[in-house]
């Protein structure tokens, strides 16, 4: 006899597609926090949170409107386009386009690399690759906080490309700190003889297993332990803040152009402090994954009110951009002297 | 406020003021830090000014330094290559004596840092634009009576003539290391020291004077 039985998971392995358009585009497990997690919960039990009495038809309408609106920009997204011949998801184009800033760092290194330049290693790979790879965690980290506000997730795997590059680039300062920096000692005494470089080094060592297991292959093992290693980025985060921290000084370190950041290309000394750099774009980075805000944005947006949280969200995100600016900026001021092999004293 | 709104800040007070706080903390510092940055332009001029260096006097084209960045360009060159080259030698007097291959290693791993040293320091400042910009500099300032610019220190005549000395040297020691490092024997790899010995004590002394220029404020009796 034919059985008519479902599996008695099935109900939690299908997750709310239809405003993402389809499970391809949506992988709620694969990364270390699922930032939507809040209004997806929601609208499966719209009773959870809210008496349902309370919740009148014209509140509800526009909520309706605004995620099929972002369900419209995933579904947009999904589509081919032709080019020469060949039909190309748009999705495909946005990502690679979206992704390119992360190998930067790497490119910028490259010529050093290829002539075996031991002099722009040792003079500035700590600030092409080190702010190259702080650069691709706020970016790796950035992903979901822009999810919960826009409720699209068609960029979701720059969260991992993104986390791939960071631990690349990371990996690739430590080395080049390891073999070229000027303190005593080994390898190991190079790239932990300091605290802020047992930090740094730390890093590198937590990022190493989050690059091993970056895959689906690993996911599909793991388990649920998966995401649980996965959270180890949150680590290395705060590890960032104290390597940071402990290399300019707690943030107070100045001077005569000689300042904490070592010759800045603008010439400013306060706005390339990375601690202050860091400071402005984990605040935004931070805020987004409080669970009372995520709550709060996940009730502005049931109400259909989503410009409430733009406007509210605006300055915060107005300062992270702020920080990220000079990161950039520093990023390729020091990028392009390397690239050229004539490097800028950090 | 309607029934609805106010029992949604109700249900979700926490979240609300966090993110009012945030955003107006937020605020501020965005306010304060565009405030700021509108004098970035005033503050850096007065900073290179304090250093002998009008960036409206600068020939295009060519970076207006403070000395104290000069310097730390010219310390961020030669430094790690120095660490690396003490380093080497070390490794090739341990070996010298007993192991051919690993003394051949250390050797070649001297030509690479001397070759590299020497394409840095030709990049950072001794091509002829650069020597032309440093006397264009030093006359405009000659001329106005003002003082010399940082930036021209390590472009002036004298500088730019011992360091390409220093250039020319290395690359003397370095091709001189690397019919050492081919040596067949270790007799014949130790019949190179001498010879090396004396060009990178010739070097060396090149570059310590290089670094006193630098370190020493300019003259009128050096401008041309």
């Amino acid at each position: 006899m034919a059985t008519t039985r479902e599996p008695p998971y099935a109900g939690y392995t299908a997750p709310p597609t239809a405003q993402y358009g389809g499970p391809e585009t949506y992988q709620p497990d694969l990364y270390p926090d699922d930032a939507t997690g809040t209004w997806e919960d929601e609208q499966q039990s719209p009773t959870l949170n809210r008496p349902p009495q309370r919740q009148t038809r014209q509140r509800q309408q526009p909520a309706e409107l605004q995620r099929a609106d972002r369900s419209r920009v995933d579904e947009w997204m999904d589509k081919d386009f032709k080019f020469g011949g060949s039909h190309i998801k748009r999705k495909a184009l946005a990502l690679v386009l979206l992704g390119l800033p992360a190998v930067v760092p790497l490119f910028f290194m490259a010529p050093a690399f290829f002539t075996m330049n031991v002099a722009t290693f040792a003079g500035s790979v700590d600030d092409t690759l080190g702010t190259g790879a702080e650069i691709c965690l706020f970016l790796c980290l950035l992903v979901s906080p822009m999810v919960t506000l826009t409720g699209q997730r068609w960029f979701f795997p720059l969260r991992r490309w993104y986390g791939i590059m960071f631990a690349f680039s990371g990996i690739g300062d430590m080395l080049a700190a390891g073999l070229t920096d000027n303190f005593a000692g080994g390898f190991f005494g190079k790239v932990a003889g300091h605290v802020f470089e047992l930090m740094g080094f730390m890093m590198v060592m937590l990022a190493i297993p989050l690059l091993i297991t970056g895959n689906h292959w690993a996911q599909r093992k793991l388990g649920r332990y998966w995401k649980q290693l996965q959270r180890i980025t949150y680590v290395i985060w705060g590890l960032l803040f104290f390597h940071l921290s402990l290399l300019e000084g707690l943030g107070f370190q100045n001077g005569n152009g000689h300042n904490g950041s070592g010759n800045p290309g603008d010439g400013d000394p306060i706005f390339h402090q990375r601690l202050y750099e860091y400071a402005a774009c984990s605040l935004f980075l931070l805020t987004l994954r409080l669970p009372p805000v995520k709550r709060w944005i996940a009730a502005r947006q049931r109400e259909g009110r989503n410009w409430l949280v733009w406007v509210t969200i605006a300055p915060i995100f107005a300062l992270f951009i702020f920080g990220m600016i000079f990161c950039f900026n520093e990023e390729i001021f020091k990028g392009f002297d390397s690239f050229m092999e004539h490097p800028s004293a950090e | 406020m309607s029934e609805t709104y106010a029992d949604d800040y109700e249900r979700e007070p926490v979240g609300g003021f966090i993110v009012v706080a945030i955003s107006i903390l937020s605020a501020v510092l965005v306010l304060a830090g565009l405030f700021y940055a509108a004098g970035a332009h005033a503050r850096t001029k007065s900073a290179l000014a304090v250093n002998n260096c009008e960036p409206s006097m600068s020939p295009s084209g060519l970076p207006c330094n403070s000395q104290q960045m000069v310097i730390g360009e010219y310390n961020g060159i030669v430094n790690p290559a120095s660490k690396l080259l003490a380093t080497d030698m070390a490794a090739y007097i341990v070996n010298e004596r007993h192991h051919l291959a690993a003394a051949e290693a250390a050797l070649t791993s001297e030509v690479a840092t001397e070759q590299a040293l020497d394409k840095s320091l030709a990049a950072i400042a001794y091509t002829s634009q650069n020597y032309a910009n440093a006397i264009n500099l030093i006359t405009i300032a000659f001329d106005s009576g003002g003082s010399t610019p940082g930036a021209a220190i390590l472009l002036t005549p004298q500088a730019t003539v011992i360091a390409n000395a220093a250039v020319r040297d290395n690359q003397a020691l370095a091709t001189l290391t690397t019919e050492q490092a081919r040596s067949k024997s270790l007799t014949q790899l130790r019949s190179f020291n001498t010879r090396v010995e004396a060009d990178t004590a010739a070097v060396q002394a090149e570059m310590k004077l290089i670094g006193k220029t630098l370190a020493t404020p300019i003259t009128a009796a050096q401008e041309p």
